[in-house]
């Protein structure tokens, strides 16, 4: 069963827990960028337009990791 | 309220801990004046020498003793001591009380606890059925009664494999001369049946609650555990709120219609998030007392359950994210105290403490 998104505790410094499963994780400032907005709702490519606008970064690589970091979390079963 | 006056037995805290000592401790939490009476097994039980532990402290005869030699222990007990309420936590102990619940009602003892039938719908070699009754996974298991049974069900679910006596212990075998070598131990150490089972990789959940015996759940706290010692004990554990599990635990209680307190022990597989049924106990766990740390105190609503003869307000959920680490410690002892519960004579904790502090004898 996955966990939804906005049940993850989560503090500032990328700390997080998954209340369903009782793991903790660390992200990287960019990863709880993007959790944070896929909990505010936001699609893939406003999350993608967020990256190349906040951080210094090519539209390729941005797309690349976004997809990468979307697959990790959909395989931790958290579900937006 | 009056001041609950309650027996408690199952103080150990070494390795593996007894949830006895946790309940003290919850109970004082909630009633801090309430007299607490210790029934012990053994006179190396650490929770009997705590600070913190019981008023007073009788030595038992082992429940396999027979009913007649533990009414008459409780009698002399209860003649000296009036106690009001019994909170057995050993399996065994259960399985003889539940027989004798008219016996203590009898003598003014309140107890909280499933009756014989609850019990054996819940044991080891029942378990698959019931299980199965509530659409929930269970390990596939045998119950085997002599050692040709155990090295045939072995054959047949294949190595590692679990082995497991009918009340405690378990162990992890890798080869069929390890599953005959454990197996004759637990026939020795808790009798026939003893369960052989499969095998299962994944993460251990518990839940521990107490159930109305209607059906219902009063309160369930569930968490993962995050540290596990060589025998599989929870040295931390971490709460949860799991759908899936709070699914499989009210249909296992309704099917039960469990009465009083519960632990259930799960292993979620890790590909299906599915939980696997591995054990009912009926009793609190070890743990207990974590909850009650942030306000969700399981043995003071079952006290208030006995004293009141009400169902009380359902308890507060678990907040998922607390964790606990189990921190051992050591307490010390002195020969007089040793020497009073070894020679059957009662041990009253208040004495026994100031006499530690005035007497040279060590």
């Amino acid at each position: 069963m996955a966990t939804p998104l906005s049940d993850l505790l989560l503090n500032d410094r990328g700390f997080a827990f998954d209340p369903v499963g009782g793991d903790t994780f660390q992200l990287s400032v960019t990863g709880l960028r993007v959790v944070r907005l896929l909990q505010q709702g936001a699609d893939e490519a406003a999350i993608l337009a967020s990256l190349q606008a906040e951080y210094e970064v090519d539209e390729n690589t941005a797309r690349r990791d976004l997809a990468s970091f979307l697959q990790a979390l959909e395989q931790l079963g958290w579900a937006s | 309220m009056k001041t609950p006056r309650v027996a408690i037995s199952g103080l150990h805290r070494g390795e593996n801990p007894q949830p006895g000592a946790g309940i003290l401790r919850s109970i004082r939490l909630a009633y801090p004046a309430a007299y607490i009476v210790g029934l012990v097994y053994d006179a190396m039980e650490s929770g009997i020498y705590a600070n913190d532990g019981p008023d007073v402290t009788y030595a038992m005869p082992y429940p396999t003793s027979g009913a007649e030699s533990f009414l008459e222990r409780l009698d002399s007990i209860m003649a000296k001591t009036p106690v009001d309420l019994f909170i057995p936590t050993l399996d065994s102990e259960i399985e003889l009380l539940a027989h004798l619940q008219d016996d203590l009602t009898d003598r003014g003892l309140l107890t909280y606890l499933p009756d014989a039938a609850m019990l054996k719908k819940r044991s080891k070699s029942c378990l698959y059925e019931l299980a199965g009754r509530c659409g929930v996974t269970v390990p596939e298991s045998s119950a085997v009664y002599d050692l040709q049974e155990a090295l045939t069900a072995g054959a047949a679910l294949g190595y590692p494999l679990m082995v497991k006596g009918q009340y405690y212990d378990a162990y992890m075998i890798g080869t069929e001369a390890e599953l005959a070598a454990k197996t004759s131990k637990l026939f020795a150490q808790w009798g026939a049946p003893v369960i052989v089972q499969r095998c299962m990789q994944g993460t251990e959940f518990n839940a521990m609650g107490i159930a109305d015996g209607e059906g219902g759940i009063i309160g369930l706290c569930s968490i993962r555990k995050t540290i596990l010692s060589d025998k599989g004990k929870g040295l931390g554990g971490i709460t949860i709120h799991d759908p899936r599990l709070l699914k499989a635990v009210t249909a296992l209680i309704a099917e039960l219609k469990w009465r009083g307190p519960f632990e259930i022990e799960t292993i979620k597989d890790e590909r299906s998030g599915e939980h696997a049924l591995i054990e009912i106990n009926p009793r609190f766990p070890a743990w207990v007392h974590f909850p009650s740390m942030f306000g969700v105190n399981f043995p003071a609503t079952l006290v208030e359950m006995m004293t009141t003869g009400r169902r009380p307000a359902p308890i507060s959920p678990c907040p998922p994210g607390h964790f606990y680490l189990r921190h051992q410690v050591e307490v010390l002892g002195s020969l007089s105290q040793l020497a009073e519960l070894s020679t059957g004579a009662d041990f009253d904790v208040v004495a026994a403490r100031s006499k530690l502090l005035t007497s040279s004898i060590p």
